[in-house]
């Protein structure tokens, strides 16, 4: 090469240069039609799996394809508002992937889609009902005593108070993801019904449930135009089918929220938004109160650094409330919300330092 | 934001920040706030209006409206959530019967 000719205008460069972008063109072209089409959209929660257990739309579904070589079984409790595969997004880039074929037996309890039947499903129904039962069946399936239980945002906050609300938890490991505990941290996302500006009633519909548009309005809001930077992002790699594939996953996850039972709702926001409960280390639960600190086993709050959904000051005060602070362990992944499901960085740091803690606090291979 | 970005991206993604960030500071603002939850109840209240308005006309025709068929399936939603929870426990006993390690 003539070190005097930059290497741009290298012809053998240049050539191949023009060759990729003409290639890449073609394929802007392809994924573009295919995009405004609606077709080839990737198809979401992939990983072969059995359902275990059953009651109303609450599901547990046992994950195949690992050699479960550890235990005690890992049950995730998802949240309320969302659908749980965000943590089995998409092959290859799913969470429950990475800890299946790690060794671990992965259940995930998901809610389903409320409607008039959830309308009046309290806390309660959620942590003194649907959740012993369903974990019960995890240990009959998996043959264990024990589990270690994982509640992503607030699927975290429902398995604090299930793992400290009975005395037969048998939580080997709780981990919170993204679990908000201190609501005056919440920022925008609650500040309409803090402040009393809205009731819960008010945002209820005829089903007795926040319907998923006002829930999904909520999130939008949060980064209105952000919008307009993501299509730009895909309209650059629009040659890249992976890339495609991804941001077509995510952009249907971020709509795709569910109806959130009206009951619960109402003791949402007045035990942990208006009241911010929580932070009072306990909270009322059917004819009892539950002392977080009453939490047995090892406990880690994974939380997400540029989470602007749950902020990492909303998570925070989980060290010093849930469970014995000598049992305590605190993970500051890089990354937004979805940093536990999806993602460069949950590849890179989420899913080998939570799958690692949990080996690591779990049973060995005999 | 990665080196290899054309710049007509990022010019996008500035001019995106630029505009975003004062919207999302204003819709993190007392005053959105104020407007959005006035929007809301006037909005409820319009619409409960011209419910009691039909309501009543459908009534006058002997004709149920929207809002009798509503309370009809919220009603029989109740039920059948009390249904359920009578099979689920009946369920519980039967395996409790059936001894140990049933499910």
């Amino acid at each position: 090469m003539n070190p005097r000719i930059p290497s741009t205008l290298n012809p053998a460069d240049l050539l191949t240069r023009v060759n990729r972008d003409v290639e890449r063109s073609i394929l802007r072209a392809r994924n573009g039609i295919r995009y405004a089409r609606g077709t080839h959209r990737p198809t979401l929660g992939v990983t072969p799996k059995e359902v275990v257990w059953k009651r109303d739309k609450a599901e547990l579904w046992r994950y195949q394809g690992g050699d479960r070589r550890y235990g005690p079984p890992v049950v995730i409790v998802h949240s309320l508002v969302s659908r749980s595969y965000i943590l089995d997004l998409r092959p290859g880039n799913s969470t429950v992937e990475y800890l299946t074929r790690a060794g671990l037996d992965v259940y995930m309890l998901d809610w389903g889609v409320a409607d008039e039947l959830d309308a009046d499903n309290d806390l309660e129904r959620y942590v003194d009902w649907y959740m012993p039962r369903a974990l019960d069946a995890a240990r009959a399936a998996s043959g264990h005593e024990e589990v270690t239980l994982a509640g992503y945002c607030l699927g975290g906050v429902m398995a604090a108070l299930y793992a400290a609300g009975h005395d037969d938890a048998n939580v080997r490991n709780l981990i919170l993801m993204a679990t908000p505990v201190d609501y005056s941290e919440m920022g925008a996302m609650v500040a309409l019904l803090r402040e009393g500006r809205l009731n819960p009633d008010e945002l209820i519909d005829e089903t007795g449930n926040v319907p998923a548009d006002a829930l999904y309005s909520g999130f939008y809001m949060l980064a209105p135009t952000v919008e307009v930077a993501q299509k730009a992002t895909l309209l650059e790699n629009l040659w890249n089918d992976e890339f495609v594939e991804g941001f077509q996953a995510m952009a249907t996850w971020s709509r795709d929220h569910v109806p959130f039972p009206g009951a619960a709702f109402r003791q949402l926001v007045d035990l942990l938004v208006r009241q911010n409960i929580l932070m009072t280390g306990s909270m009322p639960l059917g004819s009892r109160q539950v002392d977080l600190a009453a939490v047995q086993g090892n406990v880690l709050n994974a939380m997400a650094e540029r989470d602007n959904v749950v902020p990492p000051p909303a998570v925070e005060p989980v060290m010093q409330l849930v469970g014995d602070p000598f049992r305590r362990e605190e993970l500051r992944l890089p990354g937004g919300h979805v940093t536990f499901g999806t993602g460069r960085s949950a590849f890179k740091h989420t899913m080998p330092k939570l799958t690692g803690w949990i080996i690591d606090h779990s049973d060995t291979p005999s | 934001m990665p080196a290899n970005q054309p710049l007509w991206l990022r010019a996008v993604i500035r001019i995106e920040r630029a505009i975003g960030e004062p919207i999302e500071s204003a819709v993190r603002s007392d005053t959105y706030f104020d407007v959005i939850s006035a929007t809301t109840r006037v909005r409820r209240k319009v619409l409960g209006t011209a419910e009691g308005v039909s309501k009543r006309c459908l009534h006058l025709l002997n004709l149920p409206a929207g809002s009798d068929i509503r309370g009809m399936r919220q009603q029989l939603a109740r039920m059948e959530r009390r249904i359920n929870q009578l099979s689920h426990d009946v369920a519980e006993l039967d395996e409790d019967e059936s001894g140990p390690g049933v499910r």
